[in-house]
């Protein structure tokens, strides 16, 4: 029997794997099943005719009407539960202009938020940002409201199987604008250090332990872009279903702590405007659609 | 047995179908039957079947442009962790199906989320939570999850572009279980405390949208929540038995959700198959 060098054994076995690799990988990518698709030759009175024929037009100079549910999602410490409404006019089946609304009528603290409440820990170094764990819910920011004015903009539309039974219109809509959303958030205040040692914030004056500070809220109306996305299916010519993703970013002070000073340096003892951090704030929208006139118009 | 004219000329109900039949044709301006009816009899006839009217309706359909039937599909995808505040997890994943009808796969996904110092990957809120309310949080970082999966198409639609160009898309669900390979960061005693990766058993569901690009490539996004059971660090330090390993971890598991955002590329082989039309 011929023996081999190693060498020699371990160079035909890579040339054997290489070898059965293309092979495999040739028959992976050049071989031929029964599962195929068409390839469409378009002739005849087809020949050169636009994409779509028969166009439903379901936005071009209709109005259309969204009530919708909402909810925040991403939060530190509380989530807002929205009702709201939504106008939009389209001057063009893809482009068009709108106007929404919707008052948070629930504040739901966030699982962190709780955690604080039951398990925080207040000493003289974090008695600003933390007055009582108990009340801790309490000074947390809050969304109360939220208004703004986006252009739309649909480029892309189409229709859609479902179950390959349910056969529907849907499309898809970008919108850029701005954002007005009312929030409460802690108000104001600063720690001092009276002679006896005793920890006051101010105002309240004489606010021991700024036990009060806690509690004082002040609102203010938080100006912001406002940019998403929503897809949206037409079951009905007057009548649909959007769902929408909405970001709204903008400064704020979610926990009611002090987290910097004027300059950027922490902390500074102070709970004022330098606390505000940037949040990407966002919500989901659920809405249902009612188009005006009712009857829609085609193309050719 | 014999057969004779008086046989065939004698009027049985066939025959009389036969003469409503040409009747009926010659009302309905059907010209065979019109003619047929108008000449005389002069000789046998053969019994002539009964004939129904029909109508058909023909729709012409535009086939599916790119099947998955029988065809294998890998998936390379950037995975992103969204709910969690603490640390970001990004993962690099594959997957491979195998789709054994047109609207139904079975395969693997895999993903990669051990980048480096997991502490470099920590959120500005673990400080703040920290510094604010004097707490620590306990995190744990993922090496790799492992999952099989079943992927069922219910929705398959198209899209135009203003009214210029068309692209095929699907929406899928999917679903499966698997693995995850997690240990806690020690943050409460790091001095004593080392932790050892460990598997949780993680079950997983979630939604995908798919572009064909072609009709073997295809851009993909996922929106995955992989489930599991996390053991977390204990909280509390017992300075009695501080170096008691048994004492490392959390009393109970906290089911933990990862919703995962998945971008990716699809690639299906063979990349060329032939369409195979009903006779």
């Amino acid at each position: 029997m011929m023996n081999l060098a190693r060498k020699t054994l371990s160079r035909i076995g890579i040339t054997v794997a290489v070898a059965s690799c293309l092979l495999v990988g040739d028959g992976l990518w050049s071989g031929t099943h029964s599962a195929s698709a068409q390839e469409v030759h378009v002739t005849g009175p087809l020949a050169d005719k636009p994409a779509v024929m028969k166009l439903r037009l379901w936005r071009k100079n209709r109005l259309q009407l969204e009530p919708f549910f909402a909810f925040t999602v991403g939060d530190d410490y509380s989530r807002a539960l929205i009702f709201g409404g939504e106008v939009r006019f389209s001057f063009l089946d893809w482009l068009g202009i709108g106007g929404w609304g919707g008052g948070s009528f629930v504040n739901l603290n966030t699982d962190l938020t709780r955690q604080v409440r039951d398990k925080g820990v207040t000493t003289n170094r974090n008695r600003l940002s933390l007055p009582s764990r108990e009340n801790f819910p309490d000074q947390v920011g809050r969304m109360n409201w939220m208004a703004g004015a986006d252009v739309h903009f649909t480029p892309f539309r189409g229709k859609l199987a479902m179950f390959q039974k349910v056969f529907f219109d849907a499309d898809l809509d970008f919108f850029v604008g701005a954002a007005f959303v009312g929030i409460t958030e802690r108000s104001d205040t600063s720690i001092q250090v009276a002679p006896d040692g005793t920890q006051l914030c101010d105002p309240p004056a004489m606010d021991t332990g700024c036990l009060g500070s806690q509690l004082a809220r002040s609102k203010r109306v938080a100006i912001a872009p406002s940019f998403g996305v929503a897809f949206q299916a037409y079951f009905k010519e007057f009548m649909g279903i959007a769902i929408r993703w909405r970001a709204f970013p903008f400064k704020w002070n979610t926990g009611g702590t002090d987290e910097a000073g004027p300059d950027g340096g922490f902390p500074d003892g102070q709970i004022n405007s330098s606390d505000r951090q940037r949040q990407f704030n966002q919500m989901i929208n659920i809405g249902f659609i009612f188009v005006l006139p009712p009857k829609i118009k085609t193309t050719d | 047995m014999e057969f004779s004219l008086d046989e065939v000329e004698d009027e049985g109900p066939n025959r009389a179908a036969q003469k409503k039949v040409g009747k009926d044709a010659k009302e309905e301006g059907d010209l065979i039957e019109q003619l047929a009816a108008e000449k005389e009899v002069e000789g046998p006839e053969e019994p002539v079947p009964a004939r129904e009217e029909t109508v058909e309706e023909i729709y012409a359909v535009q086939q599916i442009y790119a099947l998955r039937l029988k065809r294998f599909e890998i998936a390379p995808s950037a995975a992103f962790t969204v709910n969690d505040k603490y640390l970001r997890h990004p993962g690099f994943g594959v997957a491979a199906n195998y789709w054994f009808t047109n609207v139904l796969a079975i395969g693997v996904n895999f993903i990669w989320y051990d980048w480096g110092n997991p502490l470099e990957r920590g959120t500005t809120l673990v400080e703040q939570i920290q510094r604010s309310f004097r707490l620590g949080v306990p995190i744990n970082e993922w090496q790799f999850g492992l999952w099989a999966n079943f992927t069922y198409v219910p929705f398959y639609g198209k899209f135009s572009m203003f009214r210029k160009f068309l692209f095929q898309w699907d929406s899928y669900l999917i679903g499966g279980v698997g693995v995850m390979r997690t240990k806690p960061i020690p943050v409460f005693d790091p001095e004593i405390r080392e932790f050892n990766w460990d598997m949780q058993v993680s079950f997983n569901v979630g939604i995908g949208l798919r572009i064909f690009l072609t009709r073997y490539l295809t851009f993909f996004t996922e929106f995955r929540d992989y489930m599991f059971l996390e053991k977390f660090e204990n909280v509390n330090v017992d300075p009695a038995n501080r170096d008691d390993p048994s004492t490392w971890l959390a009393g109970s598991s906290t089911f933990f959700n990862n919703l995962t955002v998945q971008f990716g590329f699809t690639l299906f082989l063979p990349i060329k198959f032939e369409y195979r039309l009903p006779k």
